[in-house]
């Protein structure tokens, strides 16, 4: 399993993966606190035309929770990107083949499965957590994140989301044979939770409640509220995980 | 004892039935040459072996053991190399070896010297590159390595030299001669030479089952009949020959030379009948000196003469025409 992590990472390294990956992250870490910078200065330069145009502007104050406003509106996109990058994951090596050598040398496939979790998981961490030091960073220079609470706990309940995801993915990667079908199956995974968070009592415990963070930081909820959603989430990524081994145990190379 | 046992095998892909019934066994320090046409079933009956694919029914076992399709056991004994081996392109081929040490948990150290072994063995030390700008040649030299790697108890081969040079195809075949000593070697060809020099066991699948099973003498010994081929170098001599004699045979189709290749006996039949098909042929020996006793009387001139022995591609071409 060592060799196979080992592999990952070389993989991820070699083709670019990892960088691309990093760059974005490191893009979206300082964006949010460059946007949150500029709005301000924006508003000004803009309100001459505004005015002209009968529109009257006040002056803006930003400060660190409009930055950290930003980091939630763009987190989503970061995920999406990391998704559609490793959604490759098992489904290029089927169609490569690349795996029969490695499997017919008697390498048990949940080994494979695990390192390839394992992998993901670790990346999805890193990046994260890089893009959220840096924003921490910026906003802590320019402002003061202490008007926001539970900073931490909120960022957790987010990467939380992105571990069930991941093993959203890695159980779909057993199942389909192109990345496609893994994106798809995703897809109509997150589409059949919308559908369901619209009866207020799921919405309270739905993965998808961990995306809504701002309450969080502006105290309208506490981190309580957040506990229930962090337990189905676990419960099922584990659970997606524990089933994608048998799956991948029949699955055709 | 067996090294793998193909008992009953069937296995169907839809209406599609590609093994019936199909069983074969290879004993240890074997060398097994499997032949048969193209989509006879070759690389599926290897993939059974595999657990790569799932048997109908019947039983298929590794040293012993069972074969169950998917995650199974048994591939700790085999080595494999793939028909097109595909591996990870952004890897060097000691990079790649070092991997597939790793996985077959294997110490470093032995890992190293190693894969330094088994790439000086397959001529690819220089390669410095990664792989993804291998030929298909060169990735099956790297195949036959990470193949060998893990000294396999059964090596399975899926046409190991179709990509090679001819220098290749002799060191592939020399390679696994050695491989001998500490395996038994399952692997198909379409070159039934190279089945002839170095197999001891051969089987020959056609439309689902083992048409033929056995040594390579027990085969050979099948077909002991030579011919005599008789080529005048006129045709109206054959012609007059054939009048005389009529149980000569006259070859409207040739059999293929023991080393040509598809390509140079179409060619070869092609000059026959442009000559008139001056070539005649002699199943019963016996009668030779009779028909020497008539060409000398008649004074025919004869271009060649020649005593066939049968070959692998008779009886292959035999064996499909069935
Ligand atoms: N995954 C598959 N799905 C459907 N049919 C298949 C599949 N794999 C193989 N077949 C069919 O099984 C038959 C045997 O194929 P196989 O690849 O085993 O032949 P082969 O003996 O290896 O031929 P070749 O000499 O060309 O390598 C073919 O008719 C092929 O069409
Ligand atoms: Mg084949």
């Amino acid at each position: 399993m060592k060799a196979f992590l080992k592999k990952e990472w070389m993989e991820g390294l070699r083709t670019g993966r990892t960088g691309i990956l990093l760059l974005l992250f490191a893009l979206f870490g300082i964006m949010n606190p460059a946007i949150a910078k500029l709005t301000p200065w924006l508003i000004e330069t803009m309100s001459e035309s505004f005015a002209s145009a009968g529109i009257v502007t006040t002056a803006v104050t930003v400060d660190a929770m409009f930055s950290w406003m930003q980091f939630y509106k763009n987190a989503p996109m970061a995920l999406l990107l990391f998704l559609l990058l490793s959604s490759g994951s098992f489904t290029a090596e089927y169609q490569k083949g690349t795996l029969i050598p490695t499997v017919a040398k008697g390498l048990p496939r949940w080994k494979i499965l695990a390192a390839k979790a394992l992998a993901l998981s670790a990346l999805w961490t890193a990046l994260y957590f890089l893009c959220y030091g840096i924003t921490y960073g910026y906003n802590a220079y320019f402002w003061d994140n202490h008007i926001a609470a539970h900073l931490l706990f909120a960022a957790a309940c987010y990467w939380m989301f992105g571990i069930w995801l991941l093993a959203l993915l890695v159980l779909f990667s057993t199942l389909a044979k192109t990345s496609s079908q893994v994106l798809l199956g995703i897809g109509a995974a997150a589409i059949a939770l919308y559908a369901l968070s619209v009866f207020p009592k799921c919405s309270k415990i739905l993965p998808l409640k961990l995306m809504d963070a701002m309450p969080l930081l502006q105290s309208l909820a506490s981190p309580q509220d957040y506990y229930a959603p962090m337990a189905l989430s676990g419960i099922t990524a584990l659970l997606c995980i524990a089933l994608s081994i048998p799956c991948f145990n029949r699955k055709y190379l | 004892m067996e090294m793998l046992t193909f008992s009953h095998v069937e296995k169907h892909f839809g209406e599609k039935k590609v093994l019936q019934d199909a069983s074969f066994s290879v004993p240890e320090h074997t060398i097994f040459g499997f032949i048969g046409k193209n989509g006879a079933g070759k690389t599926t009956a290897m993939k059974l072996i595999l657990g790569l694919l799932a048997c109908d029914s019947g039983e298929i076992l590794v040293n012993g053991f069972p074969v169950r399709y998917g995650n199974t056991r048994t591939n700790r004994f085999i080595g494999y190399l793939p028909d097109v081996p595909e591996f990870y392109p952004y890897m060097t081929p000691t990079e790649y070896l070092h991997f597939c040490g790793e996985v077959a948990g294997m110490p470093a150290k032995e890992c190293k010297a190693r894969a330094k072994e088994l790439l000086r063995l397959v001529g690819l030390e220089k390669e410095r590159g990664r792989i993804k700008g291998f030929s298909r040649g060169m990735k099956q030299r790297l195949g036959i390595a990470q193949a060998l790697f893990g000294r396999p108890k059964l090596l399975i081969c899926d046409e190991p030299t179709s990509a090679l040079d001819p220098a290749g195809r002799k060191e592939l075949l020399d390679i696994l001669a050695a491989a001998k000593e500490q395996s038994a070697v399952l692997f198909s060809t379409h070159i039934l030479s190279d089945v002839e020099h170095i197999c001891d066991k051969v089987a020959f699948l056609h439309e689902g089952r083992v048409a033929l099973h056995g040594s390579l003498e027990k085969i050979r010994r099948l077909r002991k009949s030579t011919s005599m081929e008789i080529e005048m170098e006129r045709p109206e001599d054959a012609k007059t020959l054939l009048a005389a004699f009529p149980y000569l045979q006259q070859k409207g189709r040739t059999h293929l030379q023991q080393e040509g290749t598809g390509m140079a006996s179409g060619l070869s039949m092609q000059c026959g009948w442009q000559k008139g098909n001056a070539h005649l042929l002699l199943e019963d020996t016996a009668r030779l000196p009779e028909i020497l006793h008539f060409l000398a009387g008649q004074e025919l001139p004869i271009q060649r003469m020649e005593r066939k022995e049968p070959t692998l591609e008779d009886l292959f071409l035999e064996v499909i025409a069935k």
